[in-house]
Order: C-alpha cells, then sequence, then structure tokens
C-alpha cells in the first residue's frame, strides 16, 4: 500500500485549509470544507467535516467512493492534493473533537496575519459532536498544487 | 437542491479571492479533481470566468467534461455557497480577458512575478444552479462604510461645478475624502509620451511628491492606465505569500527592480487593499485613480462602480476644460518684478528637461521645459504675467509637439510641484488662461548640457 512521506505527513498539522471533492456517479461533481485531517495506524487518511454542511459529498462518496482531498496552508500557499478511491463516510461524534480543535487552532494561527479575526473561522468550526463527520480513505495519488511551474505535477507517494 | 434566492451578482463579492476560491472537475475517467483558484471573476448575472494560466489537471478535465463544482466563502461572514456551472469558451481577447489579465498583473506587481503570471485565457462558465452550505454558525456581516451612492452624487455635483482644472482635482480628492471616506489616493496623469505616469495629486500621505514618476504598466496603478480598465486587489498580504510561494518554485527567473524615482513614490508602507482606476475621455486613457487602504477588502465592486462613473466624469471635465482654458487670454503686458534675497540657481538639463533649484531636483519633462522658459522669459524680457495661449504657440520652441494636449495639466502638477516644495519661485493663477510667475529672489540660470 502506498504510503505519506514524513514530510508529507507533517503537513497535516500545519495550519491548513482543506477542501474535499467527490463526484456522483453521474459525473456531477461537488465539494465541501473540510476541518482536519490526520493520517491513521494503517495508512489511510482521516478527514472531518460538519455532516449537515457536506450532505451532498456524503452522498457521492457513498455512490463512488471517489475523494480528492486538497489541502493548502494560507501561511506558504504550499498545497497538495491526495486521491483515492475507497473512500468510507462514517458518524466521529466527540472522538475527534480533541483532533478538530487541534487544527483550528493551528489553522486560525495562520490566517492572523491575512487580517481575519479569531472569530473567523469559528462559523465553520461551532459544530455539534453529532454533526461530526469522518471519511476515511486510502491516499493511491498525490498531486503538487503549490502554485506556479510545477503545479499540478503528481508527486510520488511515500519515501 | 438549489437556492433560487442566491443569485451570482449576490455574491460577486465571494468571487474576490479573500479567502481563495475552490473548484471541482471532474476527468474523462470520471475522477474528481479538487484545486484551488487563482482569479475568478464576475461576467453577468448567469457567467464567470476563471483564469487560465497553466496547462494543467483541472484545464484538462474542464476541457474533456466541461462540468466543474465551486466553492465560495464570504470573507466577513463565513457564510458558504456552492455552485455547479458548465464550460462554454475561453476567450483570449475582449473586456473580460482584458479584467482578468489586468488583474493577474496586479497580483504579479506585489510579488515580483510578472514573468510567470502570465494569461493564457479567461474561461467563461455558466452557472446551473447555486445553493448555501447548511451546517455554518455566520458571522454578522460587516456594515458599510458609507452611502455610496448618495456620497457619489455629492462628489459628481462638485466636479459638475468646477470651472477651473485645479478646483476640479481639488473637489475630485476632496470628494474621495469626504464622501466616500477613501483617506489615501494618487491621481496619475499620462505622460505625453505614453511611457510613464506622473503624480498630479495625492492626499493621505505624508510624502510630498506631486510631479514623482511611475512607468506605464508599473504597479496596480501603471497596469490600470496600460490595460485602460480597473484593477483591485482586496487581500494584498494572501497575494505576496502566494507570489512567494511562485517564486521559490521558480527562483531562476530574475526580478525587475522598480525604476530609480527621482520623486520618491508615496504609499502605504503595508498596504491591504489597492483600486486604480483609468481616468477615460474620448476613447483615451489619460491617466489613473489609485485608492489604498490599510484594511482588507476595502474596495468592492459597487466602489470599483462609483469610482468608473467619477473618473469618467472627472476625465471628460478635465477635457473640457483643456479645451477652454484660453478663452479669456489677453496679451499681457511686461512688468517689472520685485527681487529680494540671495539668489537662486535655477539648472535645466536638456536631454530630459529636468530642473533643479539649487541642489535640488524639482520636475522634468514637459513641466520642466514650460518652468525653463517662463523663468528665461522672466529674466530676459522682465515680466511676470503670461498665458496658456502664449505658451501653446511656443510649442515648437519648446520642442514639445504634444503640448497641445497636455499644457494645461503640466501647468498645474508645475504650479502644485512649485508650492509643495515651499520654493521662491510660484505660479499664481490671474485669469483663465493666465498666470503669474511670482520670483522671491534674483535668479541665476544655468543650462546644462548632458
Amino acid at each position: 500500500m502506498p504510503s505519506l512521506s514524513p514530510d508529507q505527513i507533517a503537513f497535516f498539522s500545519a495550519g491548513i485549509a482543506h477542501q474535499i471533492g467527490s463526484v456522483t456517479p453521474e459525473g456531477r461533481p461537488c465539494l465541501v470544507r473540510g476541518l482536519a485531517a490526520d493520517i491513521e495506524d494503517d495508512g489511510r487518511v482521516v478527514v472531518l467535516l460538519s455532516g449537515a454542511s457536506g450532505f451532498e459529498v456524503l452522498e457521492a462518496i457513498r455512490a463512488t467512493r471517489w475523494i480528492a482531498l486538497n489541502m493548502t496552508s494560507p501561511a506558504t500557499y504550499r498545497s497538495m492534493m491526495l486521491k483515492g478511491s475507497d473512500a468510507v463516510a462514517a458518524a466521529a461524534g466527540a472522538s475527534f473533537r480533541g483532533l478538530l480543535e487541534t487544527r483550528h487552532a493551528a489553522f486560525r494561527t495562520n490566517l492572523i496575519p491575512l487580517g481575519f479575526t479569531l472569530e473567523y473561522t469559528s462559523s465553520w468550526y461551532s459544530l455539534p459532536d453529532e454533526d461530526i463527520v469522518a471519511i476515511r480513505f486510502t491516499p493511491t495519488l498525490a498531486w503538487n498544487q503549490t502554485p506556479g511551474p510545477g503545479a499540478g505535477q503528481a508527486l510520488p507517494l511515500g519515501g | 437542491m438549489a437556492d433560487s434566492a442566491l443569485t451570482l451578482f449576490g455574491v460577486r463579492r465571494m468571487l474576490e479571492g479573500v479567502v481563495p476560491p475552490t473548484m471541482v472537475s471532474v476527468g474523462e475517467d470520471g475522477t474528481p479533481h479538487t484545486n484551488y483558484l487563482s482569479l475568478a471573476e464576475y461576467v453577468d448575472a448567469e457567467h464567470l470566468a476563471l483564469s487560465f494560466q497553466f496547462f494543467n489537471q483541472s484545464r484538462k478535465n474542464v476541457l474533456a467534461t466541461r462540468r466543474i463544482a465551486l466553492s465560495l466563502d464570504d470573507p466577513y461572514t463565513g457564510a458558504g455557497v456552492v455552485l455547479q456551472a458548465e464550460y462554454v469558451r475561453t476567450e483570449t481577447s475582449g473586456p473580460v480577458f482584458e479584467r482578468l489579465r489586468a488583474k493577474l498583473a496586479g497580483v504579479a506587481s506585489h510579488s515580483g512575478m510578472e514573468a510567470v503570471f502570465v494569461l493564457r485565457g479567461a474561461d467563461v462558465f455558466r452557472v446551473l444552479e447555486m445553493r448555501y452550505v447548511p451546517g455554518r454558525k455566520e458571522l454578522p456581516a460587516a456594515l458599510p462604510r458609507c452611502d455610496l451612492a448618495a456620497g457619489a452624487r455629492a462628489v459628481s455635483e462638485s466636479l459638475a461645478a468646477c470651472g477651473d482644472l485645479g478646483d476640479l482635482v481639488d473637489a475630485m480628492m476632496c470628494g474621495l475624502a469626504e464622501q466616500l471616506r477613501i483617506e489615501h489616493a494618487m491621481l496619475w496623469m499620462l505622460e505625453p509620451s505614453c511611457e510613464a505616469m506622473t503624480l498630479l495629486a495625492s492626499h493621505g500621505y505624508p510624502e510630498r511628491a506631486t510631479g514623482a514618476e511611475l512607468p506605464l504598466g508599473d504597479g496596480l496603478a501603471g497596469i490600470a492606465a496600460r490595460e485602460g480598465v480597473p484593477v483591485r486587489i482586496g487581500h494584498i498580504a494572501q497575494m505576496r505569500i502566494y507570489g512567494r510561494a511562485v517564486r521559490e518554485r521558480a527562483s531562476q527567473l530574475g526580478l525587475d527592480p522598480l525604476c530609480n524615482a527621482e520623486i520618491p513614490l508615496p504609499g502605504l508602507a503595508e498596504p491591504r487593499s489597492q483600486m486604480a482606476v483609468p481616468l477615460r475621455a474620448m476613447g483615451r486613457v489619460i491617466g489613473v485613480l489609485f485608492v489604498e487602504s490599510e484594511h482588507n477588502q476595502f474596495f468592492g465592486y459597487d466602489d470599483e462602480d462609483a469610482l468608473m462613473l467619477l473618473c469618467g466624469q472627472f476625465a471628460m471635465s478635465l477635457d473640457r476644460l483643456r479645451a477652454i482654458g484660453e478663452a479669456e487670454a489677453e496679451v499681457p503686458a511686461p512688468v517689472v518684478p520685485a527681487q529680494s534675497g540671495q539668489a537662486l540657481r535655477v539648472r535645466r538639463f536638456s536631454q530630459d528637461n529636468s530642473i533643479f533649484l539649487n541642489d535640488d531636483y524639482l520636475i522634468k519633462g514637459v513641466a520642466g521645459a514650460i518652468f525653463w522658459k517662463l523663468v528665461r522669459d522672466y529674466t530676459r524680457e522682465q515680466r511676470s504675467e503670461f498665458t496658456t495661449r502664449e505658451l501653446r504657440l511656443a510649442g515648437t520652441e519648446l520642442r514639445l509637439p504634444d503640448l497641445q494636449d497636455n499644457l494645461d495639466v503640466r501647468l498645474l502638477l508645475l504650479q502644485r510641484r512649485l508650492a509643495e516644495r515651499d520654493a521662491p519661485v510660484r505660479i499664481e493663477k490671474t485669469g483663465r488662461g493666465r498666470f503669474r510667475l511670482c520670483v522671491a529672489c534674483s535668479l541665476q540660470l544655468i543650462d546644462e548640457m548632458r
């Protein structure tokens, strides 16, 4: 199974923004903001989102299992996308509250120099435990999406 | 699923990129692809345009399956909108392309990456449906800074009441500050050579910079002049980071330093929002109004609309006032001026008509040539009363073929520069098309060849 490099794994905790994309069987694209991501012991990526916000993406994932997760640092514009074709979603509840808050704090810190207030991202992160959903998938492709020459090229996984 | 109350017009501020929009496209093989967008532009109630800069996977997908989803975030309230859109066409010329190209050049100017940020096309999409993102706890919307329509109307009325070029410039600058709450503004006029602009007026800066020059294409103002379209950036901090990311990936590309400015350029040390609006009259760009702020997203689409209208009126008025500038001109009688104090050394370098008062740079170009003629006539003929008509007729002598168009503005520029420098030589308007050279000391003229 391909795995992420230590540098790619470290990026998960770099105070980044997440966007989760998927597609329906009819080819309709959809997306929602993700809130936190991490790597699990089995090498799968787990990404958290609001179930209410992401209803369309969750429905698409249930049908096609495709996911394209973009992660971008507002502090550096470094951007990476991970793709998987085995995504599964499940209610996560309070067990992921800690990860959510840690990631939110790091993300918020990166946004302050850009002129955003501390409370700005709270509009995205103020969700009740019962609305926290986790999507798990095995990353099979990685793409460099940092702007400029080389953007859009596949990145090696592992190593 | 779509929200029928939502309109693209109603969410166009979300396209500004304060929170960068994100796109999902779908490949021919049915796989999704998620990426951030560099630039998005509102086109009309049903269409938006995205910048096409690089050939990459998302571009391939767009051409193959034509369908995208976009996620937009309100930079104030945190509200989200998701829309479905269909690729229609790629434009490589026309107003939408020009606006995107100018905006991209504006981004590049803040990151020194002009060589990398090349717009290949404006991909136009038709919006199929839109909906709000549920499950968010939205913040209250920001209060408007002022009533833009009422403020613009007041400025417009002030402009319409002006019968003099200087008054017109003052009315514009005061109106921006008092009616539209724009605290930092510069008025740049295009040089006859069309290669640079000269600062005619500014407010909100400690520097006295009238007469400063800006090459065409440099900075947001230079880009707006070159492209003839308004350019607005509301999140400069992000753009700098974006540019740094690109630069790190293209370190082999050198950066062109800005020209050596003889008069330092004014400007905020850390601007967060900037907008440049071209002054257009009779189908020509004659200058640019540049405004900036220390706040993010200070200028929106509505500000752009309002300033485009005011700048149009200002440019037309300026053109008109230039045309009637010498209606009351008469041949003046020579007078012997009073002189006192230490002699002022006035040096002219003929190559570019740059003028130095003692060792201090004053001005160059057309304004420099005018000044040299005035002080030369003053010392030779002992007169201080002049008319714009005689300056116009002296255009050949001054070797300034474009003087017809630019005399009044250059004269105003010279007048303001002298006042700003607290120079012992001043220009006073004495009537329509008439003015006086007020000299408080004796002059020593030195014509330097360079």
